[in-house]
């Protein structure tokens, strides 16, 4: 067991006496996990998006304050005048609004559209603007009811009315499927996951490559050292290298991208761990496979981008056809990614994350014995 | 007791018989030079030797017992340098020492140590610290040589370690492996080399196409040519040939005959003078007559009818 280790702390020392380990590790992911966070960003999160709205407000009287705190209510993520730019619409509030109300006027309000704004932003706004509008005018009727008489209403009585329970709530949740993480939430383990496999299956497949044309495996053997030592060494050597990166882009993650690991990071940590342990034996594997270092390379970086691809790191599979669900359940990275997102996006404890884990371990023993079984000095 | 017994050993590669029946065998404090041209089975039968390839017949005794009885065992008495360069170069030739001291099984602190010792017996303590591949062809080749004898093997194997370095590089080396021989450790030293072979090994083994065709000391095998006198004839050879002379074979061995030259030797123990008296009165115009000490190429020459180097 200690040449195993010894092995795997040389081979990690190795990597990381190449100046481009530090790119491809750290620089290139982050880089990555930057921009396709900043893309698909989406305020809030997964499970109430709160778009920005800027509201003007005109009415100087109750009802138009009243209105306000609705919309509030509503969770608008109100924008501030001077800073009207990121707001993907404007709700106008007029002057005349109350005193209209008082007199029993129709009042209009206004909803403007910005041209450059998202569908899904804009339905939603209009959805929680009817939703305020709904909950003001039963107020009011309350109001009036109680008071006889619209024009008696004041601002106190109104109050007296809001500060009651509500004899009635309604509580939402998204149904039949699970909301899309997005921005950070979605590119970090993402990112994450697709980083990880093209690292440790080029630095391990070149590694093997690189050691059987030079000899150094060959002479490997000639000690007295297993087989299954050697190969296991070389997988914790890619390992250690994984988890340097694991334990940065999690830092990265929760101190530059604020992004919630959830409740569960021990399940993180033990997902990608898992994942690491199948990317490391597939680079191995490959590198057993393949003689030519520079073959080596390409089909790997072809392999870890497709996979990555397939698995659900560069778009939420949510938005593909369900064809891509299919295919990412046959692959390492569709099911890290799905352990992933359950227990950052959608909270999951360790019961709900069990069977992509087993799944996972699966891949890991498979890629385990396949690089054993052909493994040439 | 012989460090290394090698009995029958055997290994086919398809249609090729790559090492066909060699046997021999190494003592301690012996350097058994196996002396061939490239592609004669020298390092097939290091690799079989060290376990990198099982063999199809024969068998490997290291130190009295089978090596695939149990190959850890027979790996922990042995040290193995390959012909290639097979050192870490982006690591310092420190750490390569000790890496390679850990994976023969020595303790951290042990293996530290012996590095050190190492360094200073190959005159690589000042560059100690670099990374290997700054080093120059010469280090490198001291380098891949000290990695084999950290755990202080008592067999070593030894695969065309001079290859590709300069003269003093090598002669370096070469003394280096004799004080190795001289603290007690059974060599195996394979080469191409007819000096190295010549100076180093107390016994030579020549191997050509998979066979060992002769073995013994320098001395023994220059025996096979007629003692310790060879005669080289200048002259047109064309159309003649030594059956014609009558008694010519009982009295000389013919070692090699071009159109040009007649290498011979004399058969049992004669007096020069008289040997060079009845040559140069062979029916053939003589330019030259060279009378030398026979070398291994001519005991090659005579085993295989080519020169080591053809």
């Amino acid at each position: 067991m200690r040449r195993v280790f010894d092995l795997g702390h040389a081979d990690f020392r190795l990597f990381l006496k190449h100046k481009s380990a530090y790119v491809w590790l750290f620089v290139v992911p982050l880089v990555f996990v930057y921009f396709m966070g900043f893309a698909a960003r989406g305020p809030g999160d997964p499970f109430n998006r709160t778009p920005p709205v800027l509201i003007e407000n005109a009415d100087t009287n109750f009802l138009g304050r009243v209105l306000w705190e609705e919309l509030n209510a509503q969770q608008m993520r109100r924008w501030s005048l001077t800073n009207r730019e990121p707001a993907a619409r404007v709700i106008r509030i007029p002057a005349e609004f109350t005193a209209n109300a008082l007199q029993l006027k129709p009042t209009k309000l206004r909803l403007l559209q910005r041209n450059d704004s998202g569908e899904a932003d804009n339905w939603l706004i209009e959805a929680r603007l009817l939703r305020a509008l709904i909950a003001l005018n039963g107020h009011l009727l309350e109001a009036a009811t109680a008071s006889n008489a619209p024009a008696g209403m004041t601002e106190s009585g109104l109050r007296e009315i809001l500060a009651k329970p509500e004899p009635v709530s309604l509580r939402t949740r998204f149904a039949g499927r699970q909301p899309v993480p997005s921005g950070f939430n979605f590119s970090l383990p993402g990112n994450l996951v697709m980083y990880l496999m093209m690292n440790l299956l080029i630095f391990g497949g070149t590694t093997m490559a690189a050691e059987r044309r030079n000899g150094v495996i060959k002479r490997l053997m000639t000690c007295p050292i297993t087989r299954l030592e050697l190969i296991t060494g070389k997988i914790y050597g890619l390992m250690l290298l994984g988890t340097i990166q694991i334990l940065f882009f999690l830092a990265v993650g929760k101190m530059l991208f604020h992004v919630n690991l959830g409740a569960n990071l021990p399940a993180v940590t033990l997902t990608l761990l898992l994942f690491a342990w199948v990317a490391g034996s597939l680079g191995v594997l490959v590198g057993s496979l393949i003689a030519a270092e520079d073959r080596v390379a390409g089909i790997c970086v072809m392999a870890s981008l497709l996979m990555a691809a397939l698995g659900g790191c560069w778009w939420p599979l949510e938005i593909g056809p369900p064809l891509l669900k299919t295919i990412s359940l046959c692959l390492p990275t569709g099911w890290a990614l799905q352990a992933l997102h359950q227990v950052i996006s959608f909270g999951s404890n360790w019961a709900q994350v069990t069977g992509p884990l087993a799944v996972l371990l699966g891949f890991g023993v498979v890629a385990n014995i396949l690089a054993a079984r052909f493994f040439r000095n | 007791m012989s460090l290394l017994k090698v009995q029958g050993l055997t290994k086919t590669f398809g249609a090729i018989r790559a090492v066909d029946s060699v046997s021999f065998e190494v003592k301690p404090g012996e350097i058994y030079g196996l002396l061939g041209p490239n592609g004669a089975g020298k390092t097939t039968t290091i690799a079989m030797i060290s376990g990198l390839l099982r063999p199809d017949g024969g068998e490997v005794f290291v130190a009295g017992a089978s090596f695939w009885a149990d190959p850890q065992k027979a790996k922990r008495i042995m040290g193995v340098v390959p012909q290639e360069l097979a050192i870490y170069e982006e690591l310092s030739g420190r750490e390569n020492l000790e890496f390679w001291g850990r994976m023969a099984g020595l303790a951290a602190r042990d293996a530290k140590t012996r590095a050190a010792e190492l360094l200073e017996a190959l005159v690589l303590t000042e560059r100690a610290q670099d990374a290997v591949k700054t080093y120059s062809g010469g280090m490198k080749r001291r380098v891949n040589l000290g990695c084999a004898l950290l755990h202080k093997p008592k067999l070593l194997l030894l695969d065309e370690p001079t290859v590709g370095i300069d003269p003093q590089a090598r002669l370096n080396i070469l003394e280096f492996i004799r004080q190795l021989r001289a603290s007690g450790t059974a060599v195996l030293y394979t080469t191409h080399y007819l000096e190295e072979a010549e100076t180093l090994c107390q016994r030579i083994g020549i191997i050509d196409h998979g066979r060992l065709l002769a073995e013994g000391t320098l001395g023994e095998l220059q025996e096979r040519l007629g003692g310790d006198r060879l005669f080289v004839i200048e002259a047109d050879f064309k159309n003649v040939s030594p059956d014609a002379w009558a008694g010519f074979r009982e009295r000389f061995r013919v070692i090699q005959k071009t159109d040009q030259h007649l290498a011979v030797a004399a058969i049992g123990a004669r007096d020069p003078s008289e040997c060079l008296k009845e040559l140069l009165g062979l029916p053939v115009r003589v330019e030259n007559v060279t009378l030398k000490r026979p070398s291994l190429n001519d005991v090659f020459l005579q085993l295989t009818g080519r020169k080591l180097r053809e």
